[in-house]
């Protein structure tokens, strides 16, 4: 890669600035108030913007970019359906009794509407899958510089990971540690502004190269630029999945188990200066979000659409998949300017059992960069890029330090201590998280297989939980007995069906049928959905049947943390337009003529 | 918080914007460097872009006064005194 002084010169300009605006926030850290919820101080659009950048890390931003090279237009469903519907849930129903119950985390409203054990339950997987997450975020970083080449040439390549690795973590550390939530957050809404800065006008210039909208249109199959075609069945679309699964097990169990009850974006709104501002937190931040899709996956369309650059262009064109196939689409269309898959040790193309070249999706975007980016605007697009892996690190290691203080050392190993203590453990979390998220990195460089094992336990923990939160809120009469046993009933479910299911052309092991194969799904995807919709069944089921047996708490206790229990918010102050629910139906009115026009 | 991010993020963005359209002027001429984008100095164009958005922001940061200091109350500590 030739990157000039330049491109350097912009790069450090956001490292200074992500630095600078830490150490201009450490004086307001004074309590562990400012440290964790930010002072509850924040206006709602600057958390709306951190609520969806601190969710655009690197596997947003990469895999977005590799599924709409490999998949199409249809994985703005993982946005459209994926992710809509349930912000705007949660601004509107949820956040209430988040943010009105005076809670200071998720697992911490788990403690007064249940009891300590589902508390400690939802702590300790939180606490673990957000170290691993981080990490595995830095490898990926640490894995994307070294595949650029971006130190090539500067630093010895087989220092590169290294640098990288520990360059990321001192810059996350550096920023949290002196100015906690809120550092984070202001610099999320720096990222947000750079990643769009960053990726409009590549996908501009993309757009222009390959003939518009029209072009992609007429060099990649119709399955790939329409969002609906082919729903109906499993066999008829890329994702394998039909609309039944897609709708429930990714539109209602996954995206609502993830935005509604998921800390690392549920703090973000927790920091908002009102109860209304809170509840317009999700709602903001999902209008950028149903344009993302333009930002992340239009550019992985572009780079398969581009064949000025490609030998024997024109004859890749594909008119249509082998019909009967579940997910032939992969090898079928053109595949533009992404690159082979190379073989990190002999350095040689990867080929698949039939000698197939194996192409690499996750640079769909990188490549995009290095291809139409001249320098300057290069360096920025690499910011982007950088500023997306940081962000979901960030996210991840501040909703660490706020669960493990309050929810695992405060709440288990140190009762009474003093307000300045615990923001000095908070600080103290912080070096703990990230050196905990550094191991996790180097243990994904060793045991590939680790991650995806782990990646798999999240899910099956994560399945189950919004049927909790739904009958928390929703149902009086739930009780801390129930919630508990459901919680881990429904995890059970979730297992022992990743145990009895596979996915087509999947070995029984890690992906599935490791007890007994009694049904296989056609892809991947939908083994997942209906892992998701059986644990949250499940979970839903015998959480109701043992709140029946077992004893209710006094409705007294309930007040502010149950529907019916609490006071409905108070509008009258605000003109129709200042409401959440206006602002909930404009979003979900532009979320349907989103899906029409791309169906 | 004391700090209004408009300020950081405006200033941020006439920094970068402003190195971009520069580079952009001086290398207005040059085909090979933008042969790239297809002929389109992204530079200069999307430079003076983001130098505008930037100015924009900083702007309507200096000139808005951000509703909490370290001196005055924060929501939560109101109400107690009166």
């Amino acid at each position: 890669m030739n990157l000039t002084y330049i491109d350097w010169l912009i790069m450090l300009v956001y490292f200074i600035f992500v630095l600078g605006i830490g150490f201009a926030l450490k004086r307001y850290m004074r309590t562990s108030n400012d440290f964790f919820l930010a002072g509850r101080s924040i206006p709602a659009w600057v958390c709306g913007l951190a609520f969806i950048s601190a969710n655009l890390g690197a596997q947003e931003v990469i895999g977005m970019g590799a599924s709409g090279a490999k998949y199409g237009i249809i994985t703005s469903h993982f946005y459209w359906i994926g992710a809509i519907p349930a912000m705007v849930f949660v601004g509107i129903f949820m956040m209430p009794f988040y943010y009105g119950s005076k809670a200071r985390s998720v697992p911490e409203y788990l403690r007064m509407r249940f009891d300590e054990k589902t508390r400690a339950v939802n702590a300790f997987s939180f606490a673990i899958m957000t170290v691993f997450s981080s990490g595995i975020s830095m490898y990926a970083m640490a894995l994307l510089i070294q595949a650029l080449g971006l130190f090539h040439g500067i630093i010895p390549d087989q220092y590169i990971f290294h640098v990288s690795v520990i360059l990321s973590a001192v810059i996350v550390l550096g920023y949290i540690f002196l100015g906690g939530l809120t550092s984070a957050i202001y610099n999320e809404v720096l990222q947000f502004f750079l990643i769009v800065a960053g990726f409009a006008p590549l996908v501009w210039i993309g757009l222009k190269n390959v003939g518009g909208w029209d072009g992609i249109k007429h060099t990649l199959p119709t399955t790939m630029t329409r969002s609906w075609q082919g729903m109906a069945h499993a066999s008829t679309n890329s994702l394998g999945v039909e609309w039944v699964g897609l709708a429930m097990g990714l539109g209602f169990v996954l995206s609502f188990g993830y935005w509604c009850t998921d800390f690392l974006v549920i703090q973000r709104a927790m920091a908002a200066d009102s109860e209304v501002s809170a509840r317009r937190v999700p709602l903001i931040a999902a209008i950028p979000k149903m344009f993302f899709p333009f930002l992340v996956i239009l550019p992985g369309l572009i780079a398969v659409s581009v064949t000025s650059h490609m030998p024997g262009a024109g004859a890749a064109v594909v008119s249509h998949a082998n019909p009967g196939s579940a997910v032939p689409l992969d090898e079928a269309h053109p595949h533009g300017i992404i690159p082979q898959k190379m073989d990190a040790l002999s350095g040689k193309p990867v080929l698949d059992t039939n000698g197939n070249p194996v192409y690499n999706y996750d640079l769909a975007i990188p490549v995009m960069l290095l291809h139409f980016f001249p320098t300057g605007i290069l360096g920025l697009g690499l910011t982007a890029l950088l500023a997306s892996f940081m962000s979901g690190m960030a996210g991840n290691v501040t909703a660490f330090n706020t669960v493990w203080t309050y929810d695992i050392y405060q709440a288990y190993i140190n009762k009474k201590g003093s307000d300045q203590h615990y923001l000095w453990m908070g600080r103290m979390a912080t070096i703990g998280g990230v050196i905990l998220s550094v191991a996790a990195a180097y243990a994904a460089t060793s045991f590939n297989n680790i991650m995806d094992a782990l990646q798999l336990i999240f899910s099956l923990v994560n399945a189950p939980l919004f049927a909790t939160f739904l009958l928390g809120m929703f149902w009086k009469r739930t009780t801390g007995h129930g919630a508990f046993t459901g919680l881990l009933a429904g995890t059970g479910a979730a297992l022992v069906h990743h145990g009895l299911t596979l996915p087509a052309d999947a070995q029984p092991g890690i992906h599935g049928a490791w007890i007994h194969l009694v049904h296989t799904y056609p892809s991947d995807m939908a083994q997942n959905f209906w892992t998701a919709i059986f644990a949250f069944t499940v979970n839903l089921l015998v959480t109701m049947a043992v709140s029946m047996v077992t004893a209710p708490r006094p409705e007294s206790e309930l007040v502010g943390l149950v529907y019916s229990l609490t006071p409905k918010p108070v509008e009258t102050h605000l003109e129709w337009y200042e409401k959440p629910s206006t602002l909930a139906f404009a979003v979900l009115g532009m979320l349907v003529v989103l899906n029409l026009v791309f169906a | 918080m004391g700090l209004d991010i408009r300020v950081p993020l405006g200033l941020i963005f006439l920094i970068t914007g402003g190195i971009m359209s520069l580079y952009g002027i001086f290398t207005r001429g040059n085909v090979a460097l933008y042969e790239k984008s297809m002929g389109v100095n992204l530079n200069l164009g999307w430079g003076l872009v983001m130098f505008i958005f930037g100015m924009i922001m900083f702007i309507v940061g200096r000139r808005q006064k951000w509703q909490d200091d370290p001196v005055t109350p924060r929501p939560w500590e109101r109400g107690k005194g009166h």
